[in-house]
C-alpha cells in the first residue's frame, strides 16, 4: 500500500505540471460542457451574468449558523458565478435555465480532474507497471468513476417551484424522466462517494505491480 | 491634576453616551417572486408602495433604528429558502409547495428554524393551478390526457395539483407520460404544440390563454384542495425583532385593501412593476377574481399545507415537518390588533367562487373606456357586438364559469345557448353535458356573437 502510494505520489511529482494542465483543463472542459449542453438542449446562448460576494455571504452564514454542520451544509452550496439565459417575453423576464458556479463543487470537479489526470499519467504505456488487463479494468473503472461524480456535480438550474438545484435537476433538463430523477435525487452523495472509491480505487489498480516490473521510488 | 481627571471623566462619559445613542442598522431583506401573482401582497405591492417603510416600529427599542431594507425577485420559491438558509434574506414570500419545503428543510438543520406568519391569499378550491392544452388541441378534457405527454414544474403546487386530478381520474402514473418542464418552457411548447399538455400554477395558465396560444381543459378548483400563498421568515430573526415581522404583516393586510380599494388601478400599476399583462392580472385581483386576499391563518390552510407535505413526502422525500412549531399566529394576531381589525371574524369567513360569483356582472375592457359590467350574456355579447361595429379595441371580456364561478376570458369560454339564453362553462365536457340536458348548442364565443346577426 505505502509503496503504491509512494509510486503515485512520484509519478505525479516527475510529472507534476502535465498532471495539473490535465486537472485544471479537465475543470475547465467540464463547466464547457455543462454550458454546451444547456445551449443544445435548450438552444438559446445565455444572455445574463450574476456576480456573487462569495466571501462576504459566507462570512454571514458563518456568523449566524450556531451549527458548524449546518454552516458547512449551507456553505457548500453558496455559489460565487451564475450564467445563464433570462427570457423576457414573461413579465420583466424568467430565468429559463442557468449553470452556477459554486466553490466546493468546483473544487470536487478539480479533485476529480487531479484523479483523472493521475490515473493518466499511470496508465501511460511508458510508465505503466501494472498489466495489460489490470490497466484495462483501471482505465474502465476510471470512466465509470469520473462519470459518476461527473453527474452528481451538475450544477444546472431552472424554475422548477420547489426545486433548490440540486444534480438531477440537470439531469432533468437534459431530458431524464420525472419519475427516475425523483427516485434518484437523495442519492447524489452516495453517487459521488462510490464515483470517487471508484476512481481511488483505480488508481491504487494502476499503481500495483503486475508484470514484474520494479517500481523505482528515486 | 483635577481638571486633567475632569476632562477625562467627561471624554469617557460621551463616548459611553454617543455609543449607546448610535443608531442600530436594522436590515430587513425580503425575497418576492413577481411572476407569481398570489404573492404580490407580501411582495410587489409593499414594496412599491413602501407600506413596509409605512409600519416599521419607530419607537421603544426602535428609536435609533435605522432600518436597510432590501427586496429581490426570484422566479421560484426554492431558490428564497436558500437565500434565507444563508441568512441573505430574512422573509421569503411564496406558494404552499415551496412553503412546505422551506419549513421542512430548516427543520431539518440542527439550529435553524422558519416561521410560517401570515398567508397572502386565497382560492378555496384550488384555482390558480391549471393543465392547459395547445389552442387547437382536440382534447378537452383531463381523461383524454391517457397516454400523452404532459409537463409540469415538479415539486410546484400545479405539480401536486396534477399528481391528484390525475389519480382522481383514474390514470395510472404509467399511463402517461409526465415531463419536467419550467413554466417558460412549458409555455414555449404550448405555444409550439411541442406538448399535450402543460400543468402551471398562477398566472401562466391565463397568461397562455390571454396569448391566444392555450386553453385550460382543468381548473385546480377540480381537486378541491385550497391553493395558499405565505409569508414565512427566519426564527431568529423574528425573537429578536418580533415588532418588525408585525409591521410586515400589516403592510400586507393593507396591500389587500389598496387592491380592493380599485382593482383597475392596482392591475395597471402591477403590470408596469412586473411585466405581467394587467388583463391577466385583473383576472386574479378583481371582484369575482381567482385571488381572495387574506392574511389570517385558517384551519383549513394547515389542514391542506399538511396534505400537501404528505404529497411531497410520498413523491420527494422531504423532511418531515412539525405543523405546531413552524405555524405560529401571534404576528398577524398582534397586527390585526394594531390595525383594529377583527381578526378572528375574517379568519372564520371563507369566499368559495361557487357561491360569491354567482350573481357578479360579466365584464368588458373597452382599451379606451375602460371596464363596463353587463348583468347576462346577452347583454355582454350584444355590447362586443356594438364595440367591434364601432372598431372599438378591447382589451378582454370576462364570464364566469357556471359550474365553479370561476371568472374566465370570454375568448375561451364555452357558450351553451338554450331557449332561456347563453350560459357559459370552462370545461367543453361540463358544457356538453349542460347542452344535452338543456337541449341547447355548445359554441365559442365568435360563434355566440354570430347568432346576433342571425
Amino acid at each position: 500500500m505505502l509503496e503504491k502510494m509512494a509510486f503515485i505520489f512520484l509519478t505525479i511529482r516527475k510529472n507534476v505540471f502535465q498532471w495539473f494542465a490535465i486537472s485544471f483543463f479537465f475543470t475547465v472542459i467540464y463547466y464547457m460542457v455543462l454550458m454546451l449542453s444547456l445551449i443544445l438542449r435548450f438552444g438559446n446562448l445565455p444572455n445574463y451574468v450574476n456576480e456573487f460576494n462569495w466571501v462576504e455571504n459566507v462570512k454571514t452564514i458563518i456568523n449566524s449558523t450556531p451549527s458548524l454542520l449546518d454552516t458547512v451544509m449551507i456553505v457548500k452550496d453558496e455559489w460565487v458565478f451564475e450564467i445563464g439565459y433570462m427570457n423576457y417575453d414573461f413579465g420583466s423576464g424568467i430565468s429559463e435555465w442557468s449553470l452556477f458556479f459554486a466553490p466546493a463543487k468546483i473544487l470536487g470537479v478539480l479533485f476529480l480532474g487531479c484523479l483523472i489526470a493521475t490515473n493518466y499519467l499511470l496508465l501511460q504505456r511508458q510508465r505503466r507497471v501494472c498489466t495489460d488487463a489490470c490497466a484495462s479494468v483501471s482505465s474502465a473503472a476510471s470512466g465509470f468513476g469520473a462519470l459518476c461524480v461527473a453527474l452528481a456535480s451538475i450544477t444546472m438550474s431552472w424554475v422548477v417551484c420547489c426545486s433548490t438545484p440540486t444534480w438531477v435537476v440537470g439531469l432533468a433538463m437534459m431530458g431524464l424522466g420525472v419519475s427516475t430523477s425523483l427516485w434518484l435525487e437523495p442519492m447524489g452523495l452516495w453517487v459521488n462517494l462510490l464515483g470517487f472509491s471508484v476512481l481511488l480505487g483505480a488508481i491504487f489498480a494502476a499503481a500495483g505491480r503486475g508484470r514484474g516490473a520494479s517500481i523505482i521510488l528515486n | 491634576m483635577r481638571g486633567i481627571k475632569s476632562f477625562f471623566c467627561t471624554v469617557l462619559l460621551l463616548t459611553f453616551f454617543s455609543i449607546g445613542a448610535q443608531a442600530e442598522k436594522i436590515r430587513i431583506a425580503i425575497g418576492h417572486q413577481s411572476m407569481c401573482t398570489d404573492t404580490y401582497t407580501a411582495g410587489i405591492v409593499v414594496k412599491e408602495l413602501q407600506l413596509l417603510e409605512k409600519f416599521l416600529p419607530k419607537d421603544g427599542k426602535y428609536k435609533n433604528a435605522k432600518y436597510e431594507v432590501s427586496w429581490s425577485d426570484y422566479s421560484s420559491g426554492g431558490p428564497i429558502t436558500n437565500q434565507m438558509m444563508a441568512n441573505k434574506l430574512n422573509f421569503g414570500v411564496m406558494g404552499d409547495y415551496p412553503l412546505i419545503v422551506n419549513g421542512a428543510k430548516f427543520q431539518a438543520t440542527e439550529s435553524l428554524r422558519t416561521k410560517y406568519v401570515a398567508g397572502t391569499g386565497y382560492n378555496l378550491k384550488g384555482s390558480g393551478n391549471a393543465i392547459v392544452v395547445p389552442v387547437d388541441s382536440d382534447i378537452y378534457s383531463i381523461e383524454q390526457l391517457k397516454g400523452k405527454s404532459v409537463s409540469v414544474p415538479v415539486g410546484s403546487a400545479a405539480w401536486g395539483m396534477l399528481l391528484k386530478s390525475m389519480k382522481d381520474t383514474g390514470i395510472k402514473t404509467h399511463e402517461y407520460n409526465l415531463k419536467n418542464q419550467s413554466p417558460a418552457v412549458g409555455a414555449a411548447n404550448i405555444a409550439a404544440n411541442k406538448i399535450d399538455a402543460h400543468g402551471d400554477f398562477c398566472p401562466w395558465s391565463e397568461l397562455m390563454e390571454f396569448r391566444g396560444t392555450g386553453r385550460k381543459i382543468y381548473d385546480g378548483s377540480e381537486t378541491g384542495v385550497p391553493y395558499l400563498h405565505g409569508v414565512v421568515v427566519r426564527e431568529d430573526f423574528a425573537d429578536k425583532y418580533p415588532e418588525v415581522v408585525t409591521a410586515f404583516v400589516k403592510a400586507v393586510y393593507e396591500a389587500g385593501d389598496w387592491i380592493r380599494e380599485d382593482p383597475i388601478r392596482a392591475v395597471d400599476l402591477m403590470e408596469k412593476w412586473t411585466g405581467v399583462e394587467k388583463e391577466v392580472l385583473y383576472i386574479y385581483f378583481s371582484q369575482g377574481g381567482h385571488l381572495t386576499l387574506d392574511p389570517t391563518i385558517k384551519p383549513k390552510w394547515v389542514d391542506a399545507l399538511k396534505f400537501n407535505h404528505g404529497v411531497l413526502v410520498t413523491e420527494k422525500s422531504i423532511p418531515a415537518l412539525d405543523f405546531n412549531e413552524w405555524i405560529t399566529e401571534d404576528y398577524v394576531k398582534a397586527a390585526y390588533l394594531d390595525l383594529g381589525k377583527d381578526y378572528q371574524m375574517e379568519k372564520d369567513s371563507l369566499v368559495d367562487p361557487a357561491i360569491s360569483n354567482a350573481k357578479l356582472p360579466m365584464e368588458i375592457w373597452h382599451s379606451r373606456e375602460g371596464i363596463s359590467s353587463y348583468a347576462s350574456i346577452d347583454e355582454f355579447l350584444a355590447a362586443i357586438d356594438t364595440f367591434r361595429k364601432t372598431g372599438a379595441k378591447l382589451n378582454a371580456t370576462y364570464v364566469y364559469d357556471v359550474e365553479t364561478g370561476l371568472k374566465l376570458f370570454g375568448k375561451t369560454a364555452f357558450f351553451v345557448k338554450t331557449d332561456s339564453g347563453f350560459t357559459t362553462f370552462l370545461r367543453k365536457p361540463d358544457a356538453d353535458n349542460f347542452a344535452s340536458k338543456k337541449n341547447g348548442k355548445v359554441m365559442d364565443m365568435e360563434s355566440a356573437l354570430a347568432t346576433l346577426a342571425s
